[in-house]
């Protein structure tokens, strides 16, 4: 396998005689982006998209085993604005950032890809996780379930409101 | 193919396919799949929406869709084809009048692009209902043997006695498995 991984590099580049160093430039620049994705992993507005989407839909997820077919729309929906958060927000702190080439450079890593931040990136494309995290906050707005999470945040009720309002 | 898309692929740990079941209504689809699954069958009202399931099947990790095959739920079917590694095509062999309208829906799903690739699996279902065709006049109905895009076979079975199920799984993993995890 790893054979192979190492045999697939340079084509890519195609810088010949570079090879070597045009190999740590890549390595660091992904570490780079692999630690602005972490950094948004983070942030306030990135979670502001799963909150909006749980806020608009919650009352539409219900517990049955039986899926909707809309839940397939809010589904998509949903991975499309996490993928376009992430790709702006690289787009934006790295000067010339090209997804393809991001996507390439993943591939060859592929037996690399450890840590807790591709565990989280790929609960994203995950319609099972996804539907549960409906559930679960139906849950917890129904008063079922005490969510400690949700219920200590502090928000002043003005800002609040425009919140819930933004995304719809 | 975005970014999450690719990155879940990367991060399979276990081999995964996915797998969608479809036919017209009353085909037996979720019955199929229950039955599979070692679920109870007793209570099993027409599908409006999805159903997915994940089966553990000798070593592969089956990510099974079936949806729902109302004439009305048809054109949502498109919304489920991505990534399809395997197709289950449910038939109700008992429907002569309906067979036709089978054969149809059966080629417009093989002129999909997003389904290119994919094995396919005619399940010759409900074998226990008198008069149910047999697997061959079936096959010949569909004009199976005409079909030169798609790996497929078929097998006569039965939701309800569990007749020739695993036999029809086994195929289809063995036929995915070959194509893609075998291949590099």
């Amino acid at each position: 396998m790893s054979g192979e991984t190492i045999d697939n590099y340079t084509p890519i580049y195609d810088e010949g005689n570079m090879g070597q160093s045009s190999k740590a430039i890549e390595d660091k620049l992904f570490d780079e982006i692999i630690g602005h994705i972490e950094d948004i992993l983070l942030e306030d507005d990135f979670h502001a998209i799963q909150k909006n989407f749980l806020d608009n839909y919650w009352d539409v997820f219900e517990p049955a085993e039986e899926n909707k077919l809309i839940y397939t729309n809010i589904f998509n929906e949903y991975t499309k604005a996490v993928e376009n958060y992430i790709v702006n927000y690289l787009q934006k702190v790295i000067p010339h950032f090209n997804i393809n080439t991001f996507l390439k450079h993943l591939n060859n890593k592929q037996n690399e890809l450890e840590g807790e931040v591709f565990e989280v990136l790929s609960t994203f494309t995950d319609f099972m996780s996804f539907k549960e995290m409906f559930l679960d906050y139906r849950a917890m707005k129904e008063g079922k379930v005490q969510d400690l999470s949700y219920g200590i945040s502090i928000t002043s009720l003005k800002s609040c409101t425009n919140d819930n309002n933004s995304f719809g | 193919m975005g970014l999450l898309t690719v990155l879940k692929k990367l991060k399979q740990k276990e081999k995964e396919m996915r797998i969608l079941m479809l036919g017209l209504d009353n085909a037996g689809k979720t019955t199929v799949l229950k039955r599979i699954n070692g679920e109870p069958i007793d209570t099993i009202s027409p599908t409006l929406g999805f159903n997915i399931k994940t089966l553990e099947h000798r070593g592969y990790k089956l990510n099974v869709w079936d949806v729902g095959g109302q004439k009305s739920l048809r054109s949502y079917w498109r919304n489920y084809f991505e990534s399809t590694d395997g197709l289950i095509w449910v038939i109700d062999s008992a429907d002569r009048r309906r067979l036709e309208d089978c054969k149809i829906e059966l080629y417009k799903l093989l002129q999909e692009e997003r389904l290119e690739g994919a094995s396919l699996l005619i399940l010759a279902n409900k074998q226990d209902l008198p008069g149910a065709l047999s697997a061959s006049d079936i096959a010949e109905i569909l004009e199976l043997p005409s079909i030169k895009t798609h790996h497929w076979q078929i097998y006569k079975c039965s939701a309800v006695t569990g007749e020739n199920l695993v036999e029809g799984i086994n195929w289809i993993v063995d036929d995915i498995s070959a194509r893609i995890f075998y291949i590099d």
